[in-house]
């Protein structure tokens, strides 16, 4: 479970101070996928960014399981951002000088997994996702933006994580492109019971989840639930 | 796949910019290499000079002019004394005198100097002088010869001969004698036994076992050498107790070279020697004339130093800024690592062991350049370097084989020694620096490179540090 409590996050601009997220508290429980909707500016991504422990809060707290992850020091943050996070970006953001099945592994490796166990769990976690064994060998460049999305989603389920946050995953995708990734998303949270966090403007895909957030000014205003 | 095959991996990512890098950084290495080439060749060079000129010192006569008759002459008893002193490892003692060739004019060669019992040489001296250049009245430059009150030369002048009894028959003047023919004197035999040299047996038709006359005795070649100046060619060579007997001066030294252990103990022993023959010799160290003639290899040294310092920091700068490039153009790339668990120690040792890939692509190249580079730059700075010094040292010097028969005044600035000093073989051979290139050299390359890399990667990893996860998101 998810708890989000008066969570407040400000950044210093030349000539005052910005609320990204302003009192924000929320709750979900195991297993939900769940969307955030809003604006360009409205908080989304910082909102992500705080859930994901890339950034610490101004106050307030984000309880992950039964960690806030809000008091962790640096070095415990790598090792939750690592073994309990998985990211998924718009612009997919894969090492480009290494190949698919290398990117699946390299969260593996910084978990300090044995190369053998990784080398298996990547290609099962490739072939999951729909990547044929010669696509595993290629790098980035060589794939196309759907298959790339999908190594991206592959590795951030590379170390069984609890939370997966995803920004605009279907952004850079045609919409074809974008149904199959989203589908791809919402299985996986079922098989592997994992919470899905998405921040999203296709409103296809807001219709899907168990829940949606509306961020407006940094600020929850509305909130659906199925 | 782990941090360091990544490392190598991120190296070559962009082919061309590895290359440019590569070659940059490989001028940057090859550069120092160079410089440490050229510093342990020069500095090996300086220890050899030292070991060879800087620990004599010359005893003579005081007030003795080569070209006139000794007029205090020191004796072998007295140098026995010297020879006796704490630090003393040898001492060389010589006798030169000088005989007219037979049938010449320069019997009455007055203040240049004649043999003083007017004896002659069957010899004919190898030098032969331009009368064109024959000048009377006083002046710099080439010396006046005056003869029977007339400003030109007899005209069946010949030049005197030179000879040297000394008890150091392979060097004379500082100069290392080369035997082509026959063997060399013994020292200490009292025999009419002669080393001549090439040009000298060439002139006179003459072999190893051949004879001539000199001092109305017959003496014997025994070997024939070669030199390198002419002042040595133009010398006949005898063990000092045959020239003792033949010239009639029983005792008479009028040069010795003592050595001494170190050069530590130089001025020591000078200062003992000074007390031991009081006003009667003059006693001149090599350690001044050595320091000046060292100086030129020091400054090549010097410069070595700095210019190996300097290329060390344009390498560690050429490296920094490259990674400092590099890492703000894969901050993105670098907030995903964090972001999937990548610890700042290990995005560091990535970048590091990118940088130090490169290092080592540059140093391969460094090293190509050094061993090509490093013999031709450290001769040409050990030329540049002598050549000037050399300019101002011996600019007011004549030309060789003139001197021997030449009015010099003693001890100007160490006189006939420091002549001798500058014409000795070890000087001469300043320029001739070898440089050696071994395992030891090419060690030393790849650690200016590990160092290279080490300092120009420590900036780029405090700001791989510095990037926060979050801005992953941020540049979304």
């Amino acid at each position: 479970m998810i708890e989000v409590k008066n969570l407040v996050k400000t950044f210093r601009s030349a000539d005052d101070i910005v609320t990204a997220t302003d009192n924000i508290s929320f709750v979900v429980p195991d297993g939900q996928f769940v969307s955030i909707i809003g604006r360009s500016g409205a908080g989304k991504s910082t909102l992500l960014s705080l859930l994901g422990a890339l950034d610490k809060p101004t106050s307030g707290t984000i309880v992950v399981g039964d960690k806030d992850i809000t008091k962790l020091r640096d070095h415990e943050l790598i090792a939750y951002r690592g073994k309990a996070i998985g990211f998924i970006f718009q612009s997919y953001n894969l090492i480009p000088n290494l190949s698919a099945l290398e990117n699946v592994m390299l969260p593996m490796e910084f978990a300090k997994m044995p190369k053998g166990e990784r080398t298996i769990r990547g290609k099962q976690l490739l072939a999951q996702v729909g990547l044929e064994e010669g696509q595993m060998k290629r790098k980035p460049a060589r794939l196309s933006g759907g298959q790339q999305q999908r190594v991206a989603i592959a590795r951030a389920l590379a170390n069984r994580p609890q939370l997966i946050l995803a920004d605009e995953p279907t952004g850079n995708l045609d919409s074809a492109n974008g149904k199959m990734i989203f589908d791809l998303m919402h299985d996986l949270a079922q098989t592997e019971k994992t919470t899905i966090v998405v921040v999203t403007h296709d409103l296809a895909i807001t219709g899907k989840t168990d829940k949606t957030f509306q961020l407006e000014d940094g600020k929850l205003t509305v909130s659906k639930h199925k | 796949m782990n941090t360091v095959s990544r490392g190598i991996r991120n190296a070559f990512r962009n082919g061309i910019r590895t290359a440019s890098l590569a070659v940059i950084l490989g001028l940057s290495i090859g550069l120092c290499l160079i410089m440490l080439i050229a510093h342990k060749a020069v500095d090996t060079k300086i220890k050899n000079v030292k070991g060879s000129i800087g620990n004599t010192i010359s005893v003579s006569p005081a007030g003795f002019n080569p070209g006139s008759q000794a007029n205090n002459a020191l004796t072998v008893t007295q140098l026995g004394k010297v020879g006796s002193l704490t630090h003393v490892t040898r001492i060389s003692e010589s006798l030169s005198d000088r005989l007219s060739t037979t049938g010449s004019s320069t019997a009455n060669f007055g203040p240049f100097g004649n043999s003083s019992s007017g004896s002659t040489t069957s010899l004919v001296s190898p030098t032969t002088i331009n009368l064109d250049r024959n000048r009377s009245g006083s002046g710099s430059g080439y010396h006046v010869f005056v003869g029977n009150g007339t400003s030109s030369l007899p005209t069946n002048f010949t030049p005197p001969i030179t000879f040297l009894g000394t008890t150091q028959p392979t060097v004379v003047d500082g100069n290392s004698l080369k035997i082509v023919s026959g063997s060399t004197i013994s020292a200490g035999v009292d025999a009419n036994d002669t080393l001549i040299s090439q040009t000298m047996a060439t002139k006179n038709k003459l072999q190893v076992g051949s004879s001539f006359t000199a001092y109305n005795a017959t003496l014997t070649v025994t070997g024939i050498f070669t030199s390198s100046t002419q002042i040595t060619n133009d010398t006949v060579v005898l063990s000092l107790p045959a020239l003792q007997r033949l010239s009639g001066q029983s005792d008479v030294v009028t040069s010795a070279l003592v050595s001494v252990d170190s050069l530590d103990n130089l001025s020591s022993v000078t200062a003992a020697i000074k007390n031991t023959l009081g006003n009667t010799a003059d006693v001149v160290s090599a350690q001044d004339q050595a320091n000046n003639t060292i100086q030129p290899l020091n400054n090549v040294k010097t410069i070595s130093l700095f210019s190996l310092l300097g290329a060390i920091v344009a390498g560690a700068v050429i490296i920094l800024l490259i990674m400092v490039m590099v890492v703000r153009e894969r901050k993105r790339e670098i907030g995903v690592l964090k972001a999937i668990g990548g610890s700042n120690l290990k995005i560091m040792s990535e970048f590091m062991v990118e940088s130090l890939t490169l290092a080592i692509l540059g140093a391969v190249i460094g090293l190509l350049i050094g061993v090509i580079g490093g013999q031709p730059v450290t001769k040409m700075l050990a030329n540049n370097s002598t050549t000037s010094a050399q300019t101002s040292d011996l600019g007011s010097d004549r030309p060789a084989g003139i001197r021997s028969f030449g009015n010099t005044t003693a001890n100007q600035s160490g006189g006939s020694f420091g002549r001798s000093l500058r014409n000795s073989d070890a000087v001469r051979g300043l320029t001739n620096i070898k440089t050696q290139i071994g395992w030891g050299i090419l060690l030393d390359g790849f650690g200016a490179a590990v160092l290279i890399a080490v300092l120009g990667s420590t900036l780029s990893a405090g700001l791989i540090a510095k990037v926060r996860p979050s801005e992953v998101m941020r540049s979304l």
